[in-house]
């Protein structure tokens, strides 16, 4: 146990005066021990061991201090502990599967919350009039009652945790999740009127006070979902009118969601009923008006915050235990609240689940009520309330705080620890990722389409009636109110860089010669020469690698057997051109990892209608008449040409430039420069359709025109580090370049694109121009270029050094850092999020210069 | 007015509608048509709406199956619908009505050619409905032998109903896409 070792001596050094910063540091040091030893956290889940790391903490601090010095305070618990938990939970929430089994979550949440409390507390009452306990506890009903209401509310924290690592079928998680989170708003309300019928004492508590009880629970719950909405609202405002301070939308979204969790706390509504909706309606407002690194950023700083509350929570949980002189064990009361909350909780769901099964299509089998029952975990959440109560008027509070923690500690470690063996043996249907058959896929479609049209001929609007109408009105006001105009249209301009995705991809389908055809047709003899093709090919593989969005075809080439082969070109036949219903997506939620969203699944599916017409087109063209190994050359002319813009500002760039095609293949490339003329200015084209009022994209098309108009003229020190602004572009210097024809058509052009377009064919074609005739040349002097398809690589990583020594010239330090960076990191960290980039990405790669991501990192570093 | 009606098909074998739904379905089939169909029910008048009708409704302009769907659930086969047709199709939506008769029906839609078995040729008009012909003969002819090859298990070429049924028991989620949620008739409209 390193991570103990460890601790001990942090906290022999300081432990007394440490705050929470090095805690924090020290724990998050454990969970990763905890997660490096794949083994442990697959058996036990890591609540556990949090939670036996902080009672063995607590036990040294016990030791050494001899009076325990930390334990969980309510205040920090619930101002600054659980918020992030819960709004990860609300912004991550699959709200399509929440919201179709908001009715069962609704009943577990209210009916069986109150159940359970009711129960429990008069169980336990009963048990407390009968003798059994010991008679120094001193409660009545009342008390009973209030502890029962803290004790019966499942918490969030605790089932998150666990159920995370058991991975149940989603149906079964959201609605275990869902209830733990909404029924916070009963657990306040129930804790809240007890606690002041306990107050007053039982003699003085009219019929009254019964009705506003009640009514209160109405107000709490419909007036922290109120709150939350609010702020949802103002949120989803603000970040509409971001655009220029890009940096502070995180900060907006975290602060007004928090914002909204201290108004309900403040008025004494359900403030994580709050911060949940808050989370779940303005995500989508959000996700819609922020940049992508602001999304980012959102996504793991609200990732990482929860994780790293979890782990406080739990860990304190351990140490507060600890605590003797807080302690009043009675064994009887221990041992009835644990057996109670065990039964009430599984009555309560058969009961709840009876009637809800009169109304499912899917009911709820006996398994899932078992695991659901079984998966009742108690956390923080009662600990902290139960923390929280008034010694001075609940006598016994010293006896709850004992079976709270028992409860807790027995729910957390040895619930969670049974409950996966549990799942497994129950043979619980997990979620599964299984592909689906492809009868199962066919008659799907069918049958969606099927029962959407008996819906409509029957006129039967049931569920979906109002989600249509609340999708319209979205769409109507609430989209043109909350999203900003770009970002309303943000599905066009997706589509428009998955079209460009797709040329490229057809592109470099085209370079692999006739398989556009043989892939489209499904001849399966073709699969065996196209992987041998991907092997001896570099820039195949550079595709590969390189390429975010990976084409199914080229997955099928790792599938092995003959059999398998088939039935994944079949798939993929049929999902390229199944006509999709309206339909639903699986989603999840998990804290640990980012899962993509249903935006992107929807997006795939668009590229891949696209790409199956896009291939249709090739294939039409017949583009593709030269042989394979012509098309493969081409393919590495582009990545050679990129080469040649790195190589131009060395003194003798020109002689380096061109030779490895050349020499290889000097008959053939004449006919490739022109088809991969005509390509990438087909590919310019796009983009310039796509994405014309973004400022990256027209940066990079004018970065584009400025890079042959430098070589033209001055190939040596004239690449300008990329003006990135308009402001910039008007610099004296820069200046110097707009004799150039080609450059000052830029600058008109940035406002009609056609201009553009052809501004782009002649800066190609010039570039063409200069590329090969030297080329030729000078084509046979260096050897070293002899075999290019092998030491591709080695020469690219050599250029960048020799570029990278004689960059001095370079007006700007900016420009130096900016390359650096974007040899090594770009690819790699802008591949995880963002896949839109990734065409600005590829496009760079395709054509060829590099510039457009020196461009990109400069403007980060201006920023 | 409406009684009637409720009589006359409560008294029916259709146990899996409630007297509310019932009279919603006359009034939603009376809509389609109110020169047609009269609102006095008792003598249950021959009465049917014509698929010209049904087929024409701007929801299932993009619909594949229209036809299809019309020509199944009318009793005689040529897609036009009298009441008691209406109230077979949303049997189908019903959440009370059993699996099997939701697969009957899937099935039914599927044959095309009314004999019984999914053979090839149904399963080239559904593939072909479902890409909106977007596939090359080749492409269809090869998916409908897979789909035939993965789900006939007594190997005669073509799926009977057992097939099917055996087929929709593997995938449990199989055809709840839209009826999953609980209290969706509460809700509706």
């Amino acid at each position: 146990m390193g991570q103990r070792g460890g601790w001990g001596q942090i906290s022999a050094l300081s432990w007394q005066q440490e705050g929470v910063g090095l805690e924090g540091a020290g724990i998050s040091l454990a969970k990763i021990v905890f997660h490096l030893s794949r083994k442990v956290t697959s058996i036990v889940p890591e609540s556990c061991l949090l939670i036996l790391l902080g009672l063995g903490l607590g036990g040294i601090v016990l030791a050494v201090a001899k009076k325990a010095e930390y334990q969980l305070e309510p205040n920090m618990f619930f101002l600054f502990l659980l918020p992030p938990i819960v709004l990860d939970s609300g912004y991550f929430m699959p709200s399509r599967l929440f919201f179709d089994n908001i009715g069962a979550i609704l009943t577990y949440a209210v009916v069986g919350t109150l159940w359970n409390s009711f129960t429990t507390g008069a169980a336990l009452w009963g048990l407390h009039q009968a003798g059994l306990m010991d008679p120094g506890i001193e409660a009545g009903l009342m008390d009973f009652l209030l502890f029962g209401s803290l004790i019966s509310a499942v918490d969030p924290v605790a089932v998150l945790a666990v159920f995370e690592e058991v991975h149940v079928n989603e149906t079964l998680f959201i609605i275990v999740f869902g209830e733990s989170l909404l029924n916070d708003a009963v657990t306040v309300v129930l804790y809240k009127v007890f606690n002041s019928f306990v107050e007053l004492g039982p003699a003085r508590i009219h019929a009254t006070d019964y009705v506003k009880g009640v009514a209160s629970f109405f107000l709490v719950s419909l007036g922290g979902t109120a709150v939350g909405l609010l702020f949802a609202f103002l949120l989803a405002l603000i970040t509409r009118f971001t655009k220029r301070v890009r940096i502070i939308e995180p900060l907006f979204v975290f602060l007004l969601a928090y914002v909204a969790y201290l108004a309900a706390e403040m008025v004494s509504l359900s403030s994580i009923l709050a911060v949940t909706f808050c989370g779940i309606c303005c995500k989508k407002y959000v996700e819609a008006n922020i940049s992508q690194k602001s999304r980012t950023t959102v996504k793991y700083t609200m990732k990482t915050l929860a994780s790293s509350s979890e782990t406080i929570i739990f860990m304190f949980l351990g140490i507060s235990a600890v605590d003797t002189s807080k302690w009043a064990w009675d064994t009887a009361l221990v041992l009835g609240t644990l057996f109670f909350i065990l039964l009430f909780r599984a009555v309560g769901v058969v009961l709840q689940t009876c009637v809800l099964n009169r109304f499912r299509l899917i009911p709820l089998d006996r398994i899932d009520q078992v695991v659901m029952s079984y998966g009742g975990l108690r956390g923080a959440v009662a600990f902290a309330l139960v923390i929280l109560l008034d010694r001075a008027k609940v006598k016994a509070k010293d006896y709850f705080v004992a079976t709270t923690i028992v409860v807790v500690f027995f729910t957390v470690i040895v619930q969670g620890l049974t409950i996966k063996p549990l799942v497994t043996w129950l043979k619980v249907k997990r979620s599964d990722h299984h592909k689906p058959t492809l009868n199962e896929e066919l008659h799907e479609h069918a049958f969606d389409h099927i029962l959407a049209a008996v819906e409509d001929i029957v006129g039967h609007h049931g569920y979906h009636y109002w989600r249509d109408k609340w999708e319209q009105f979205d769409k109507k006001y609430l989209s043109q109110l909350l999203m900003r105009k770009s970002a309303y249209r943000l599905r066009d301009e997706i589509w428009d860089v998955y079209y460009k995705l797709n040329i490229r991809d057809a592109i470099s389908f085209v370079d692999q010669g006739g398989h556009v055809l043989s892939a489209a047709k499904l001849a399966l003899p073709s699969m065996p020469s196209r992987t041998s093709m991907s092997e001896s090919s570099v820039t195949n593989l550079l595709r590969e690698s390189g390429s975010g969005a990976c084409l199914d075809l080229q997955v099928i080439d790792t599938v092995r057997s003959r059999r398998d082969k088939e039935d994944a070109a079949m798939h993929h036949v049929l999902r390229g051109s199944l006509y999709k219903p309206r339909r639903r997506y699986k989603a999840s939620y998990s804290r640990h990892f980012i899962s993509p969203d249903k935006q992107e699944r929807q997006d795939k599916e668009i590229f891949r209608q696209n790409m199956k017409r896009r291939l249709e087109t090739f294939k039409s063209t017949k583009h593709n008449v030269c042989s394979s190994k012509s098309k493969a050359r081409l393919k590495e002319k582009g990545r050679k040409k990129k080469n040649i813009s790195l190589t131009s500002d060395t003194p003798n760039g020109k002689t380096h430039r061109n030779v490895p095609w050349q020499e290889a293949a000097p008959v053939l490339v004449m006919v490739s420069s022109e088809e991969e003329e005509s390509d990438s200015s087909e590919t310019e084209r796009e983009d310039d359709e796509g994405i014309v009022f973004i400022a990256r994209a027209t940066d990079e098309v004018l970065q584009g025109k400025t890079t042959p108009g430098s070589l033209d003229v001055c190939p040596s020190p004239c690449i300008i580090p990329p003006s990135p602004t308009l402001a910039e572009k008007e610099l004296p210097w820069k200046g110097d370049q707009a004799d150039l024809a080609v450059y000052v058509s830029s600058e008109t052009t940035k406002i009609v694109p056609v201009d553009m377009q052809k501004a782009w064919n002649q800066s190609i074609s010039s570039l063409e121009s200069i590329a090969s005739p030297p080329g030729i040349e000078s084509g046979s002097q260096h050897r070293r270029f002899a075999c290019p398809v092998l030491e591709e690589q080695p020469q690219s990583a050599n250029q960048a050094m020799s570029e990278q020594s004689s960059c001095f010239q370079f007006p700007s330090h900016i420009s130096k850092s900016g390359r650096s960076q974007s040899d090594s990191s770009p690819d790699g960290a802008e591949q995880q999020e963002l896949q839109p980039l990734m065409a600005t990405e590829e496009q760079g790669r395709m054509v060829p210069t590099t510039e457009p991501r020196w461009l990109m990192f400069n403007r980060a570093s201006h920023l | 007015m409406k009684g009637p009606i409720c009589k006359v098909y409560l008294s029916q074998d259709c146990t899996f509608f409630t007297r509310k739904e019932i009279l919603r379905l006359f009034d939603r089939y009376r809509d389609l048509a109110p020169q047609l169909v009269p609102l006095d029910y008792t003598g249950k008048p021959a009465v049917t709406l014509p698929y010209e009708l049904i087929g024409s409704m701007p929801e299932l302009k993009d619909n594949p199956f229209r036809q299809r769907i019309a020509e199944v659930f009318s009793e005689n086969g040529d897609g036009n619908m009298t009441l008691d047709d209406f109230l077979d199709m949303f049997s189908v939506l019903s959440e009370m009505a059993p699996r099997d008769l939701k697969a009957y029906y899937a099935f039914k839609i599927y044959d095309f050619n009314n004999d019984d078995y999914i053979c090839k040729s149904d399963l080239e008009k559904t593939v072909n409905k479902l890409t909106r012909n977007e596939l090359t003969p080749e492409e269809v002819n090869l998916v409908c032998d897979k789909v035939i090859y993965e789900a006939d298990v007594d190997n005669d070429g073509k799926l009977s109903l057992e097939d099917f049924q055996h087929m929709i028991i593997r995938a449990p989620d199989f055809l709840s896409p839209y009826r999953s949620s609980p209290f969706s008739d509460t809700v509706s409209g």
